[in-house]
């Protein structure tokens, strides 16, 4: 039998989600055409990211109608999938990688999506299956090591690939889904201690390796990446070098004061003092344009997004739901946070994207399908099925 | 159901929390760096885009007193590109072939840190119409490189009045360090001697700007703003351009017949006309002298020290300012107006001279210049015959008077210190007097003791005392003007852009020995002696205009004795004084005198005749 429209969309329709997610593509769409405005291909680009938003709407649609129930019975495919995603940039024919560490996924000639985009959904359902087996009730030491076991494999596979930024991404989602999953407090100040031990050693062990074998290119980790760092913790270091884009980023936003300069105005974007403005930078072009008022509209509409989100985790109806909604959240506050900080110098320069907001269609599929995702739990929070 | 979601309640609000958080320290780091420091970013911002370029003002020109040009403008063709085309080294090559600059030089001054970053650097100066028009066609071979026109000095006189006009060359970093409050840069052509240097704010004008909107690649992207260069004034001097030439050209003449007399390591000398009543400046010259145009697009390092060698006789110093010489016999005749003034010596006072002065003890003897003596003279006859034992005994009366009178009389006609004129670097000679020794030799106990033949020495104007030409002259035009001492000056006025007189030099007493009218009639008639039937008569033969001077022939330790000769003229109505000195020229009375002669015949339009003549007193 088949329900009234009325019931059907206030059953199925999040409210918050589904407005939050819309002015955020909206917002995102004004702002890559206002950063590309003085750049070669400004139209293509634009062009390019309207595609990126079409798919990911079908990719939404397709998520919201799907049962993420289904999912949770494809945990060891998915698992296999998402090892395959990680590794298939290193598969001669089907790789290929772009300034470092931004690899693709392509046939021929033809690039198709940046792999590490949708492993991050991948690796939230397969975390959630496992990680609700527990029932909320992770506390045993052989039930965490053997999550953090799962957890683990895909970690070390992208760190070696080598992707920091998504490594750190999966980092902020397993800790977010272990906290909703139950594990107590002193084993993420345990895993916090180890982690921080661990990055010492590496850096230790690859200043050791650089000088023994001569390799100044970096061993363990890349060279930029430690100059990313040391840039982090002395900004006047190098200003000409990596120390460059933090300075110019910041005095984009701090310029920018309380209104901006206006929408595809502002000399620090419009004169390209503001590298890589349209992508990871994004944000500092919506400082300089728009100023605080814009920042803190945009900082709302990340809250709104996130709030629904967790309103959607808290009434799942079951703990899997639970999970992979929390783990979105996590996702984005992660990546939120990590890239409006560096633009800011708050957090050190990685290659994370602002989420609804920064160029690039892999990205933008990936997180409006993360959206179909949760409007998909909220549609099934009574154990409603598809019609 | 419940169990599970009542489990998660409290983890929701850590997990809550947290993005609470994350959100809020971001909002207040964005509220602290946009809302509270923004403008410490907006600066920077501004900074980073925006690039200014001054355009240089045209300079004022400098005119003689009755206008016409002593330094000019003229517009030329001038080859500057960016500092970036030192990159394209063919390019360079091409380049250096064409406007024939060494590679070595174009990169040299592609790569001064002098000038603005961004404005383009000056390659060549003066390139001539065909290479212009050659860089023109091809520019397309030549990115960046442009042909601009540019202004630089032209001296239509070629070197004359240079050491008066001055020269101009870059800003150096001292005078930066002064001027940069007025909006001086690195770069900046300024006076650097002379009018030049000493009106530099009247002729400098106010610069332009242009500024720019440039990318992170410093590419200059628009143009935001233009500000119009205001042009320098012009400025009138009070020299006269044909009497300058004349004074030169006598100068010039006066070292020729030092040479023809023997007299051959005659080299340096100056002359100064003087208006008596003003103190204006009608000519200075001083040999050796130099081209100022050698310093235009910069003077090379071998051009600079060649002008600075000992050889070269330092031709930059106007030695008419510049260098204090032994007055010698020229001296007499303000010894006289002191010993008249202070009452040690009356017209009738007459002394004799016996050739060898004894009057300090026999083992002090002195010789008068003429070792056989001119018998008895009053005050009138020793000046015009230049009589040392006459002005020996002057000099022992001023010694044993107390109170230094001679020195004080000194100073009230302007000797011993600058008279302020207004060029740079005027010494201020030297009165000598029992301080001054006593501190002079500080270090020699045994020679601080101001002694009676120092007084002796000094009152024939040997010993200690050193005179400018300029304070010499300017002496001169007191003994004329009732001991009125004005100050010298070169700038008559200031012109406004309609060339009328804006700011006019007025006349300004630097002291007054308030000399009685019988002292300036017993001068007058003493130094017009001179030139009637004393030492300058020879010089003076068949010269219409009456003429009150004195000559005089100085001893320099190890070198040829000095020629001076100073003087002012009409007699009966003073309108000029003037004052020649050749150094190592011989005498007075056949070398300098001739010389001012010629300046004179020139100042008041009479025939010039070249005179050979002989003198052989001091």
């Amino acid at each position: 039998m088949r329900a009234p429209i009325s019931r059907i969309l206030r059953d199925r329709v999040h409210l918050g989600v589904v407005l939050s997610t819309i002015a955020l593509v909206a917002f995102g769409a004004v702002m890559v055409w206002a950063a590309t405005m003085t750049m070669a291909g400004h139209a293509g680009l634009v062009q390019r990211q309207f595609l990126g938003v079409g798919i990911g709407m079908i990719a939404l649609a397709i998520m919201w109608v799907l049962d993420y129930q289904v999912l949770k019975a494809w945990t060891g495919p998915l698992m296999v999938a998402l090892s395959l995603l990680i590794l298939s940039p290193r598969i001669p024919g089907l790789g290929a990688s772009v300034s470092g560490a931004t690899s693709w996924l392509q046939i021929g000639s033809i690039r198709l999506f940046q792999p590490s985009e949708p492993a991050k959904l991948l690796f939230i359902v397969v975390m959630a299956a496992i990680i609700a087996e527990y029932g909320g009730r992770l506390e045993k030491t052989p039930d965490i090591l053997k999550v953090i076991a799962f957890a683990a494999v895909p970690l070390v596979l992208i760190l070696l690939q080598p992707d920091l930024g998504t490594g750190m991404v999966f980092v902020a989602i397993a800790s977010g889904m272990l906290l909703v999953g139950g594990m107590k407090a002193r084993w993420f100040a345990i895993f916090a201690v180890s982690g921080i031990l661990l990055v010492v050693a590496v850096f230790g062990l690859n200043s050791v390796l650089v000088s023994a074998l001569h390799k100044p290119d970096g061993v363990l980790i890349k060279a930029y990446q430690v100059d990313r760092l040391l840039v982090f913790v002395d900004p006047t270091r190098d200003p000409k070098g990596a120390g460059y884009n933090l300075q110019q980023s910041k005095i984009a936003i701090g310029s920018g004061g309380l209104t901006g300069a206006g929408l595809g105005m502002g000399t620090q974007s419009r004169l390209n003092f503001i590298p890589e403005r349209h992508t990871d930078f994004i944000f500092s072009v919506i400082g300089e344009q728009l100023g605080f008022a814009g920042a803190l509209m945009l900082l709302a509409l990340y809250l709104a997004l996130m709030s629904s989100a967790l309103s959607v985790s808290a009434s799942s109806r079951d703990l899997f739901g639970a999970l992979v909604a929390a783990g979105l959240i996590s996702m984005w506050g992660f990546q939120i946070l990590e890239n409006m900080g560096m633009t800011i110098g708050m957090m050190p320069i990685t290659g994370i994207p602002l989420p609804f907001m920064s160029y690039g269609s892999s990205f933008m599929v990936t997180n409006l399908a993360g959206v179909g995702m949760l409007l998909s739990i909220w549609s099934r929070r009574y154990g409603t099925t598809t019609t | 159901m419940t169990t599970f979601r009542q489990l998660l309640k409290g983890r929701f609000a850590v997990l809550g929390v947290v993005v609470l958080v994350a959100l809020g320290s971001l909002t207040a780091r964005l509220w602290q760096m946009q809302v509270l420091s923004g403008s410490v970013f907006a600066a920077a911002a501004q900074g980073n885009s925006t690039r200014e370029v001054s355009l240089p003002a045209a300079r004022g020109r400098i005119l003689d007193v009755k206008g016409r040009p002593l330094v000019t403008n003229r517009a030329v063709m001038a080859v500057t590109a960016p500092a970036t085309i030192s990159q394209d080294t063919t390019m360079v090559a091409h380049l250096s072939s064409v406007i024939s600059v060494p590679v070595t030089e174009i990169l040299a001054r592609l790569a001064s840190y002098k000038a603005e970053r961004l404005a383009p650097r000056v390659l060549k100066v003066d390139v001539p119409m065909q290479t212009a028009a050659y860089l023109s066609e091809h520019s397309a071979d030549f990115p960046g490189v442009t042909v601009e026109e540019s202004a630089v000095r032209v001296y239509p006189g070629g070197s004359l009045a240079a050491h008066v006009l001055g020269y101009t060359g870059e800003i150096s970093e001292s005078q930066l360090a002064s001027a940069a409050p007025l909006g001086a840069k690195v770069g900046d052509i300024v006076g650097k001697s002379g009018v030049e240097a000493s009106y530099d704010n009247v002729l400098q004008g106010e610069k332009g700007f242009r500024r720019f909107e440039v990318d992170n690649m410093g590419h200059v992207r628009s143009v935001l703003a233009e500000g119009a260069p205001r042009a320098g004034q012009d400025i009138r001097l009070t020299i006269d351009k044909d009497v300058q030439a004349v004074t030169e050209q006598a100068l010039a003449d006066a070292v020729a017949e030092a040479h023809r007399q023997g007299f051959t390591k005659a080299k340096g000398g100056a002359a100064v006309v003087l208006d008596v009543k003003t103190g204006a400046v009608v000519a200075m010259a001083s040999v050796p002298t130099y081209d100022p145009s050698l310093f235009l697009g910069g003077i090379t390092q071998a051009e600079w020290d060649a002008l600075n060698a000992k050889s070269s006789e330092y031709p930059l110093n106007n030695r008419a300012i510049q260098a204090a010489y032994p007055p010698a016999s020229t001296f007499k005749g303000i010894v006289a107006a002191a010993g008249l003034e202070t009452g040690l010596l009356t017209p009738g006072t007459i002394f004799n001279c016996p050739g060898y002065w004894t009057g300090l003890g026999k083992q002090w003897g002195k010789w008068c210049w003429l070792h056989s003596g001119h018998g008895n003279l009053s005050l009138i006859g020793a000046i015009e015959q230049s009589c040392d034992g006459y002005f020996y005994n002057v000099g022992k009366r001023f010694y044993e008077s107390p109170g230094e009178k001679l020195q004080a009389f000194a100073r009230t006609m302007g000797l011993g210190s600058v008279l302020g004129i207004d060029l740079a670097g005027e010494v201020p000679g030297r009165v000598p007097d029992a301080a001054w020794k006593k501190a002079y030799n500080q270090n020699y106990p045994e020679y601080q003791q101001w002694l009676p033949g120092d007084t002796v020495n000094m009152s024939i104007g040997q010993g200690d005392l050193l005179v400018t030409p300029l304070q010499l002259a300017s002496a001169y035009a007191a003994l004329a003007n009732g001991g009125v001492v004005v100050r010298p000056h070169v700038l008559d006025a200031v012109l406004g852009p309609d060339g009328t007189a804006s700011v006019v030099t007025s006349t300004s007493v630097v002291s007054n020995a308030h000399l009685s009218a019988s002292t300036v009639a017993t001068l007058r008639t003493a130094l017009l002696g001179v030139t009637t039937v004393g030492t300058g008569k020879g010089s003076f033969a068949g010269f219409p205009i009456p003429v009150a001077g004195k000559t005089g022939t100085a001893q320099v330790a190890g070198k040829d004795d000095y020629a001076v000769f100073a003087c002012y003229a009409p007699a009966s109505s003073p309108k000029y004084a003037i004052v020649v000195i050749i150094e190592q020229g011989g005498h007075g009375g056949s070398v300098a005198a001739p010389a001012a002669r010629q300046i004179l015949a020139k100042l008041f339009g009479k025939k010039f005749k070249r005179i050979h003549t002989t003198d052989v007193s001091r």
